[in-house]
């Protein structure tokens, strides 16, 4: 669906994007992570046509981007805005008629929206009078009303409410089932693992990551497996000897624990379960995948010690 | 173009839908009609009340004048002669703003002079002139004719001739009508500066709160820039087309009610059966008499449309230049300075129409606006009229320089958010492509 070539942008002597390719598939969901500052907001203004690239190219379905591809795709900035003295129903009739929607679209869009989201009461409420949760749904739909078949969403989530991150994934979820492709920037690592099929991780100008999120958790395992049992902690210490090595642990209750044990050695999942058996009683045992979290963290703290020195 | 037409009429609409759009709708017309009214009423007038003295050696007026007191004219008679120096230096004397010299000779050579120490207006030189003359008429009547006032007056019909310079036959020269023209200049200057600012605050107000980044994924910085510069030069369009039909309309209304005798043919000779007077106005003869609006008004619009889109290009270049919406009032100033170096250009043009200066300001883009009006009321000579043409063309080109130039630190300015304007800002987005 979207193809993304050697990407390079400057900005005078700062290069903001530093030979940056990767696709999205269609009826994918890819996440764009990476520390402010990394580049992420340049591509995604890029891909919108906004910024020109210095070098590299973007692809459409096989073709490249042109203007006549705008109305295929619905763009949702970090910094959005509104027009405070216009109504809900004004503002987004102007988005959407200016992304090639006639004037019965508009409508019928609109009040498809506003009924999903129960919100057609503030149909003729002018901008100014909503909160900033309200304001963020206006936006959300804004970008959806034209049906893209692209989305581009820069930080989705910011500004709302558990309740409205909830809606919001739901819907995304929604759009990726109707075989919308979304590319999404966000620093939210939880809706990462939840939403997105892939990620593309950028730290100082260049892509540093691409991958899957089951598969970069897997590749970035560190050997650490969970234990849940109840019996004594002493004998369960004891029985690890110097097989595995207790990094964390948890008391659930006065018998209960919850562990994470790192195994030493060639010793396999296997072997910790056959040294358990008999000492405490299981309840449970998994391997720890490390989160997007942690992997954000260690990638970009590395990269920036090895740059320091 | 049909996503520039729909970003104008977003702007257009909420310039129109603005209170002060309307107040100024409003206001404007009405100050200009007020101002008119007061130019129409009291435009003539210099003293309100004089004091003159009758010198009648001869006792030709018999020291009677009117048959009842003018409230804006008393006479005194003299029966010496009184020489002018010593009208102008005794004491006795200064009490009275004119002297009217009645000689012996005036039943033959049909000449009184008067000696004022201030020049009378229009209006006080022919209240006078009248009221001296029908007593002089008078007297004639009495000595050499058989018939009584009343039917000599009944003969006498008046006859309107009016004098044209074969050169200049409307008086297009008149300083009257260059005010008229600097007038016009400065209603060029009030609605760039109001729509310059108004083009200014939408550009930074869309930037702070961050829409134009959305507006920006659907239409190219250049289509966004146009789209500002027609809708709000639409909606002065709008306004300025409120302000001539109200002042039209409001004028209309002026001399069919307020001014009927003005326009009365059978009052050119001032006189009527009743004797009252019918003042000439040169303010009113100008405004519904001597300006040609059919040639004026094409010219108008063609300055202003030229003076906004330079001045509102440049307007534009530091609205997406700033920073914060209270960015930028430093870039503004200069602005404001060259618009306004417009204005007091063209009161140079009215003042030193032949000067070097004055062809230098109705050719440069900065001052064209005002000071071409002013240069097209006073007149070309003939043959040099194609001059006006060549200010229009240096004027549009100078428009469509200015329009790319703020095109190019539009596209690159606009997305900066947070700093704190400089020059080199400006420069470093003009530079680059």
């Amino acid at each position: 669906m979207l193809e993304i070539k050697e990407i390079y942008k400057s900005f005078n002597r700062n290069v903001a994007l530093d030979d940056i390719s990767f696709q999205v598939s269609e009826g994918e969901i890819l996440g764009l992570l990476g520390p402010n500052g990394a580049g992420k907001t340049t591509l995604i203004r890029t891909i919108n046509r906004i910024i020109e690239p210095d070098g590299g190219t973007i692809r459409l379905n096989g073709d490249l981007l042109s203007e006549r591809h705008l109305s295929m795709m619905g763009y949702l900035p970090e910094e959005r805005g509104l027009y405070k003295n216009m109504t809900v129903y004004e503002h987004a009739a102007l988005l959407g008629r200016l992304r090639g929607m006639t004037k019965n679209e508009v409508n019928e869009k609109i009040n498809f929206w506003l009924e999903k989201f129960e919100i057609v009461e503030w149909k003729n409420k002018r901008i100014e009078e909503l909160s900033k949760g309200m304001a963020q749904k206006i936006q959300f739909i804004c970008t959806v009303l034209h049906d893209p078949k692209l989305l581009i969403m820069d930080e989705p989530l910011s500004g709302f409410d558990p309740l409205n991150v909830e809606l919001i994934i739901h819907e995304l979820k929604e759009l990726r089932k109707e075989g919308k492709t979304i590319l999404l920037s966000t620093h939210n690592m939880r809706s990462v693992e939840e939403i997105c099929d892939r990620v593309v991780l950028i730290h100082r100008s260049r892509k540093i990551l691409e991958g899957s999120v089951s598969e970069i958790r897997y590749s970035h395992k560190k050997g650490i497996y969970g234990v849940r049992f109840k019996g004594n902690m002493i004998a369960f210490v004891n029985a690890l000897w110097t097989g595995f090595e207790l990094v964390e642990k948890e008391i659930l209750s006065d018998d209960r624990f919850e562990v994470r044990l790192l195994m030493r050695g060639d010793n396999t999942f296997d072997d910790l379960l056959k040294t358990l058996i008999g000492q405490v009683r299981i309840e449970a045992a998994w391997e720890v995948l490390p989160s997007m979290q942690d992997i954000f963290v260690e990638l970009v703290t590395d990269r920036k010690e090895a740059n320091d020195e | 173009m049909n996503k520039i037409w729909l970003l104008a009429r977003r702007e257009l609409r909420e310039r129109i839908g603005s209170g002060g759009f309307l107040f100024l709708s409003i206001s404007g017309p009405i100050l200009i009609l007020l101002f008119g009214y007061l130019l129409f009423t009291y435009g003539g007038e210099g003293k309100q009340h004089w004091n003159v003295l009758i010198a009648d050696p001869t006792g030709i007026m018999e020291n009677k004048i009117l048959a009842k007191e003018d409230v804006r004219i008393s006479y005194s008679f003299a029966d010496g002669y009184i020489e002018m120096e010593e009208f102008r230096d005794a004491k006795q004397f200064q009490n009275f703003d004119a002297l009217v010299e009645i000689n012996e000779k005036v039943l033959s050579n049909k000449t009184a002079f008067v000696f004022f120490r201030t020049k009378p207006s229009v209006r006080m030189q022919t209240t006078l002139q009248f009221q001296v003359e029908r007593r002089i008429e008078e007297v004639m009547i009495k000595r050499f004719t058989k018939l009584s006032v009343r039917e000599f007056r009944k003969i006498k019909q008046p006859l309107n001739v009016a004098f044209r310079d074969v050169n200049d036959p409307f008086d297009e020269a008149s300083d009257m009508r260059a005010w008229a023209g600097f007038f016009f200049g400065l209603v060029i200057f009030i609605f760039i500066l109001l729509f310059g600012m108004t083009i200014l605050r939408s550009i930074s107000s869309e930037k702070s709160n961050r829409i134009v980044e959305v507006l920006l994924s659907t239409v190219n910085p250049r289509e966004l820039l146009a789209a500002k510069l027609i809708g709000i030069g639409l909606s002065a369009f709008i306004q300025f087309a409120i302000w001539v039909c109200v002042t039209v309309l409001g004028l209309y209304f002026m001399r069919a009610y307020m001014f009927p005798d003005m326009f009365d043919p059978s009052n050119s000779l001032l006189l009527r059966d009743s004797g009252s007077l019918v003042e000439y106005n040169e303010y009113l003869d100008l405004v519904f008499n001597r300006l040609q609006l059919s040639v004026i008004l094409p010219f108008f619009l063609l300055f202003f449309v030229g003076g906004y889109l330079f001045y509102g290009a440049l307007f534009a270049a530091v609205g997406a230049s700033t920073g914060s919406e209270n960015d930028g009032q430093q870039f503004v100033i200069p602005i404001i300075l060259f618009l306004s170096s417009s204005v007091f250009a063209a009161y140079f043009c009215l003042s030193n129409p032949e000067s070097q200066l004055s062809a230098w300001a109705h050719y440069l883009p900065f001052t064209s606006p005002a000071s071409a009006m002013v240069k097209l009321f006073q007149g070309y000579a003939p043959g040099e009229g194609y001059k006006i043409w060549i200010s229009l063309l240096i004027l549009y080109i100078s428009a469509v320089l200015a329009l790319l130039l703020a095109a190019r630190i539009y596209k690159n300015g606009i997305l900066q958010f947070g700093h704190r304007l400089k020059l080199s800002h400006i420069l470093k987005w003009f530079s680059r492509s």
